[in-house]
């Protein structure tokens, strides 16, 4: 075993997942939100792979790699979805999207 | 023979589950054919079970059968018994008998009512619900059939649903007879906890004598038969029971229900001899009915009224034989009642059908001329009715006078009420003849040629006016006693009258009779005595009615009214408004958290992982 402990792995992958949420929750453009899922998912995947080295196992490592797949799905959806609010001119701001409104 | 008593009980049931089932694919004669051939079958299936009885020794004629464990309740079992004795044999014998030759009668009386069917069908449900009272071989299915029996007639009192004093009368008896269930199913409570079962003869054996319990108990089941037997004070819904067609009226009175009282003391009369005070308490009110309902029935101007206080008046007789112990000599008034109650019942029906259904007998009068057969069947029934000889009544009637000589003082005034009963009955039933049956009048009955009704209604009421005249014949006590004989294994009575009371007491109330029919013929016949005017008294038949609506409805009103004002209207209905509001008001509140914003969804997510997250790493 060789490296910082996992303790260190996990501790960065909580503040990714922290700094991800944290921009989803106070960021109003839907690009910057984008990118902030991309940093949780990504903080995610250190975790799966520190505990796939840690235990010696190759799980973790295909999860991570599965997770990747989505998020590149994900942001094939998200930014289509941006570009075409772009193109009817909808300003691009997740607050002003308030049709869900009870 | 037990498969007769079981097809004997089951046939009615069977015509009246194939009449509903049937509907419309029957015709309307059709379910009349098929009620009559049921019961008349169950008849013949009494019959079989009574021949295969007699050639059997006393002591090996009683025999139950369980098919079933019918209800489980702890260490109580209680099973579908059927009791096939001298006295169930000998009640299945009347009911389905008397009840078959009503049946017949109906298909010429309903002919062209509407709901034929329905009728037919309630009829014979209501012949089963009187054999599964008869039959049951444990309490517990008496109390089953006494049900059955008073919805039957709830529906058969109520059949003209349409008419509303009909649907009232209906529910009057069904509220009056559900007052006697109650206490006979306390009774019945009270027997499970002091004996554990409810079979006749376990109970008899383990009953309580004497003491408060056994009064109770004998109590509770005095008052089913009062209720059923419309005997004081829960008599009042047999007048008014008159609104059901004439053929109900007739097969309640003579084959089911209002005899069923006198079973259920002559079947239970063990418990009844372990409380004296009961049994002279059942007595004494059969005495009191059948003078007050004689009394009563001198001045009712409704035919079918007349012969119904009659009834009360005759079940009377039969509570105060059975409450001196004189067991089969109710048992015999019973059945000769039912013989001349059915006829009377049905030779008034004959008249009625004729006059398009007027039943005052203001406006019945001179039917002697024009229906003269009729006249003769009538009068059958009323000799027999006031007992002359050599007819039915004449024998029973004389043996329960005879029989309450042998009890003191109290048997004297018993005797006496019987005698005042006579002379009564001989009054009211002779007005009630010569009014209607006399020669002058101007009533103008329907008839078609020759006949004086439908083959059906004619041939029944001629079989039993001879049963009227002959079904005494089968006991003159002290002589020739064979009922009395044949039912003692199961009712061995308690008081026998010597030959010199007999004697006496028949001399007593054939004079008394007598002397009645002579000033019925005074009175209403020859004209020589005027007819004073009706006292109010009876004629608001001793307010009775009006006692109960003091005590019982008017309190309920009021309190009911009470409480709708001061409680319904304040505290409910507007506590009502009060709990919608809140959740008006709740549901806004709750509404505003769903604002649109993404953002704010997200942070409930998080936020409820977060929580999620501190229970898991806090709780292990």
């Amino acid at each position: 075993m060789h490296g910082p402990d996992v303790a260190w792995y996990l501790v960065l992958a909580a503040l990714l997942f922290v700094t991800g949420a944290l921009g989803v929750l106070v960021r109003r453009s839907p690009l910057i939100i984008l990118l902030s899922v991309e940093i949780m998912l990504n903080g995610a995947n250190l975790a799966l792979i520190a505990f796939a080295r840690r235990l010696g196992h190759e799980d973790g490592q295909v999860f991570a790699i599965a997770v990747m797949a989505i998020a590149a799905s994900e942001v094939v959806v998200g930014l289509g979805l941006i570009v075409a609010m772009g193109r009817r001119h909808v300003e691009l701001d997740v607050d002003k999207l308030r049709t869900l409104r009870g | 023979m037990n498969a007769a008593a079981w097809i004997c009980l089951l046939l009615p049931l069977a015509g009246a589950l194939a009449i509903t089932l049937a509907g419309e694919r029957v015709s309307r004669r059709g379910a009349g054919y098929l009620s009559t051939a049921t019961t008349a079958a169950a008849f013949v299936a009494a019959i079989v079970a009574f021949a295969d009885m007699l050639s059997k020794p006393p002591a090996a004629r009683p025999h139950a059968t369980t098919s079933w464990t019918w209800l489980s309740a702890g260490r109580y079992h209680f099973g579908l018994t059927l009791l096939t004795d001298q006295l169930s044999v000998f009640m299945m014998l009347i009911v389905s008998g008397v009840g078959a030759l009503i049946v017949a009668y109906s298909i010429g009386y309903m002919d062209r009512e509407d709901e034929e069917r329905r009728f037919f069908a309630y009829m014979s449900l209501f012949v089963f619900s009187m054999l599964l009272l008869v039959q049951g071989g444990n309490l517990l299915l008496l109390l089953a059939g006494w049900g059955m029996v008073g919805l039957s007639s709830y529906l058969l009192i109520g059949f003209y649903q349409e008419r509303e004093s009909a649907v009232r009368a209906a529910k009057k008896a069904f509220v009056m007879n559900a007052v006697g269930d109650a206490t006979m199913a306390l009774a019945l409570f009270l027997l499970i906890q002091h004996t554990g079962r409810l079979d006749y003869g376990g109970v008899f054996a383990a009953s309580p004598h004497g003491g408060a319990i056994a009064n109770l108990i004998a109590l509770g089941l005095l008052g089913g038969a009062v209720a059923k037997s419309a005997q004081i004070p829960l008599h009042t819904w047999l007048p008014d029971a008159m609104e059901g067609p004439t053929p109900v009226s007739a097969l309640i009175h003579a084959a089911t229900m209002v005899t069923a009282g006198v079973y259920l003391i002559v079947r239970t009369h063990p418990l009844f001899e372990n409380a004296y005070v009961v049994e002279d308490l059942a007595a004494g009110l059969g005495a009191a009915t059948l003078v007050m309902a004689g009394l009563i029935a001198l001045v009712q101007v409704d035919i079918k009224r007349v012969i119904a206080y009659s009834t009360m008046s005759q079940i009377g007789y039969m509570f105060v034989g059975a409450g001196v112990g004189a067991y089969p000599n109710a048992m015999f008034h019973l059945m000769t009642h039912a013989f001349f109650k059915a006829l009377l019942f049905l030779a008034a029906g004959i008249a009625i059908h004729a006059l398009a259904g007027e039943q005052d007998i203001r406006r019945m009068t001179g039917l002697g001329r024009t229906m003269p057969r009729t006249r003769l069947a009538f009068l059958a029934g009323s000799l027999a009715l006031v007992g002359i000889p050599p007819f039915a009544g004449f024998f029973s009637k004389d043996s329960i006078l005879a029989a309450t000589l042998d009890r003191g003082w109290f048997g004297a005034i018993l005797f006496a009420c019987g005698l005042a009963g006579t002379f009564l009955t001989g009054l009211y039933t002779f007005r009630l003849f010569f009014v209607v049956f006399g020669r002058e009048g101007d009533a103008h009955p329907h008839l078609h040629g020759d006949a004086e009704g439908p083959f059906s209604m004619v041939s029944t009421v001629a079989v039993l006016a001879v049963l009227s005249v002959v079904g005494g014949w089968i006991q003159f006590a002290p002589l020739w006693t064979p009922l009395t004989t044949w039912l003692a294994p199961v009712a061995r009575p308690i008081s026998e009258a010597t030959s010199w009371e007999e004697a006496a007491s028949s001399a007593a109330a054939f004079a008394l009779g007598l002397a009645g029919i002579w000033v019925a013929y005074a009175a209403y016949a020859a004209r020589t005595v005027r007819v004073p005017a009706a006292l109010p008294l009876l004629e608001k038949k001793f307010y009775w009615d009006e006692l109960y609506d003091l005590v019982f409805y008017r309190p309920a009103d009021l309190v009911s009214r009470a409480l709708g004002r001061f409680f319904e209207q304040p505290v409910v209905a507007g506590s009502i408004g009060e709990v919608t509001q809140g959740f008006r008001v709740g549901a806004g509140e709750v509404s505003r958290a769903q604002n649109g914003l993404v953002r704010s969804y997200a942070l409930a997510l998080a936020a409820g992982v977060a929580v999620l997250a501190v229970v898991f790493l806090s709780v292990r």
